[in-house]
């Protein structure tokens, strides 16, 4: 999934101070299972808002609305009878989302009140981790289910360097060596001789080496 | 004289553009600079110009300047991150090499390597604040350095192919010069008579302005700019001119030399670009009478 933090409510307090009544929408998808910008932390949000804005004697109006998944054009259609009347739109989506609603209505201002971070997944209660950089050329299949280019500070193809020691990374204790666990992975599937193949440099083209990338599916564009 | 020197006497620079080879035999690369002594005022060495892997700008700088010439050097952002940038940049001061062009870099995908990481730590902004950072004896960490370098640098203008993006051009060449380009290098000039009109915005710029100058070396390359480059005004009278001409090289040559001779009542400076005909650029320069 797709991890997000919210940003500190003083930045998402600066854009707003402008306007007198905000659109505060959230996403029902990543940001809702990362605890960044579900329904619940857009209410949050709101009345950090409202308290804040109060203080300085300020009365702003904030609708709330958490769409199913706001990187989506048919859930995003869904503000246009909300946003009649409304000075800007705050995004508690991902940066996909944020761009959607301002792709969709081209004359409100749209602010995003989290930092997307990476794609992750959860390791446990309360702690995401970096597990993908989209590569679009994955290798997890000679890699025994770890990635190198997400999980390897060094991207390193063919590893490990001379930092790894007792099965942490050189940059810091708490970073698992990604070519330690690769190495586990592979001599635990049996696989070591895949550890002596070596992968060759990187074809980037397919990352985001050749500009912004996109996907045409021939058999369901319309 | 420097460039700097040469920039400040109001003189008209003549500037040639060589590039480095793809490889490591220098031999043309050296002797086509060697004969421009005393016919041009300064080399430049595009780097990795046009998406093309070859030999980098600082090696080529240093041999050009080794044969007594006033070098310039481009640096571009797309293959280094910041830190591999001051160093270069250090490094070319020490060799001597104190005369830079901020240059844009060619989309990886339209390069000769297309399958490489691409960097893009800086861009240009960027890059022109590191050289001014560099030259106030700090690098971009904060930490002092041992030695001030001290560059005259210029940017380069993209081209632009209609009003609005020559307007946008122009602001961005602004900023450029607010963050330390003393000089600006225009794209080619095709038609000098549109030039003119561009110039006076241009002028307004208040630094010296060297106009491009590109060979054309057949009637494909100049009817392929023509056709994709909206903003050359390449006219079809200059088509015909090249296609009717008994000797096509000689012809080339002769309109590239006038364009030059027309530049030098409108321009401090010309840069010519012959982009493999360098040994040609001695005949290009009698046409231009210089
Ligand atoms: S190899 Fe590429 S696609 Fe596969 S997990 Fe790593 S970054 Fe993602
Ligand atoms: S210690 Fe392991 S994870 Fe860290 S950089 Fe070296 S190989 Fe990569």
């Amino acid at each position: 999934m797709i991890t997000a933090e919210r940003k500190p409510l003083e930045e998402i307090i600066n854009c707003v101070k402008p306007f007198e009544r905000i659109l505060l929408v959230g996403c029902n998808e990543c940001v809702t299972v990362c605890a960044a910008g579900g329904r619940k932390e857009v209410g949050i949000v709101s009345s950090a808002l409202q308290m804040a804005f109060l203080k300085q004697g300020k009365n702003l109006q904030i609708k709330e609305h958490t769409l199913e998944r706001q990187c989506d054009p048919e859930y995003v259609e869904e503000l246009s009878t909300m946003i009649t009347g409304v000075d800007a739109v705050v995004s508690m989506a991902c940066g996909c989302g944020v761009q959607e609603v301002a792709r969709r209505f081209k004359t409100v201002p749209v602010f995003p009140a989290v930092n997307t971070k990476f794609m992750g997944a959860s390791e446990r209660q309360g702690i995401w981790a970096e597990r993908c950089q989209g590569c679009g050329d994955c290798l997890l299949g000679v890699t025994g289910g770890i990635c190198p280019i997400a999980r390897c500070s060094k991207q390193l193809l063919n590893g490990p360097c001379g930092g790894s020691g007792s099965g942490k990374c050189e940059i810091s204790p708490d970073v698992d060596c990604a070519w330690h666990l690769i190495w586990e992975r592979l001599k635990a599937l049996g696989l070591q001789d895949r550890y002596e193949q070596i992968i060759p440099a990187k074809d980037w083209r397919t990352g985001r080496g050749g500009g912004p990338r996109k996907i045409i599916r021939e058999d369901l564009a319309e | 004289m420097n460039f700097q020197k040469q920039l400040e006497s109001k003189q008209f620079i003549v500037l040639a553009e060589m590039n480095t080879p793809k490889g490591i035999d220098v031999s043309r690369f050296v002797m086509d600079i060697r004969q421009l002594k005393d016919r041009v005022d300064a080399v430049v060495v595009p780097d990795l110009d046009n998406g093309v892997m070859r030999m980098n700008a600082l090696a080529g700088g240093v041999l050009a300047k080794r044969q007594g010439l006033e070098t310039l050097i481009h640096v571009y952002c797309r293959d280094r991150n910041r830190m591999a940038l001051q160093a270069d940049l250090l490094a070319a001061h020490a060799l001597g090499l104190h005369n830079l062009i901020v240059a844009p870099a060619q989309e990886i995908s339209q390069c000769d390597h297309r399958d490489a990481a691409v960097v893009n730590d800086l861009n240009e902004t960027g890059l022109l604040e590191t050289i001014g950072t560099l030259q106030n004896g700090k690098d971009l960490a904060g930490f002092d350095l041992e030695g001030r370098p001290e560059f005259t640098v210029g940017c380069l203008m993209t081209p632009w192919s209609d009003k609005a993006s020559f307007e946008e051009e122009i602001k961005l060449t602004q900023k450029k010069i607010s963050l330390g380009a003393s000089y600006v290098v225009t794209p080619p000039v095709f038609d000098t008579g549109r030039f003119a009109q561009q110039l006076a915005v241009l002028q307004t710029l208040n630094v010296p302005i060297v106009a491009t100058v590109f060979l054309i070396k057949s009637v494909a390359v100049a009817r392929y700019i023509a056709a994709n480059e909206p903003g050359a005004y390449i006219s079809e009278d200059l088509i015909r001119r090249i296609r009717k001409a008994q000797d096509r090289e000689i012809e080339c040559l002769k309109i590239a030399g006038e364009t030059v001779s027309r530049l030098r009542d409108m321009t401090q400076a010309v840069l010519i670009q012959t982009m493999g005909w360098e040994h040609r650029l001695p005949a290009l320069l009698d046409a231009a009478g210089l």
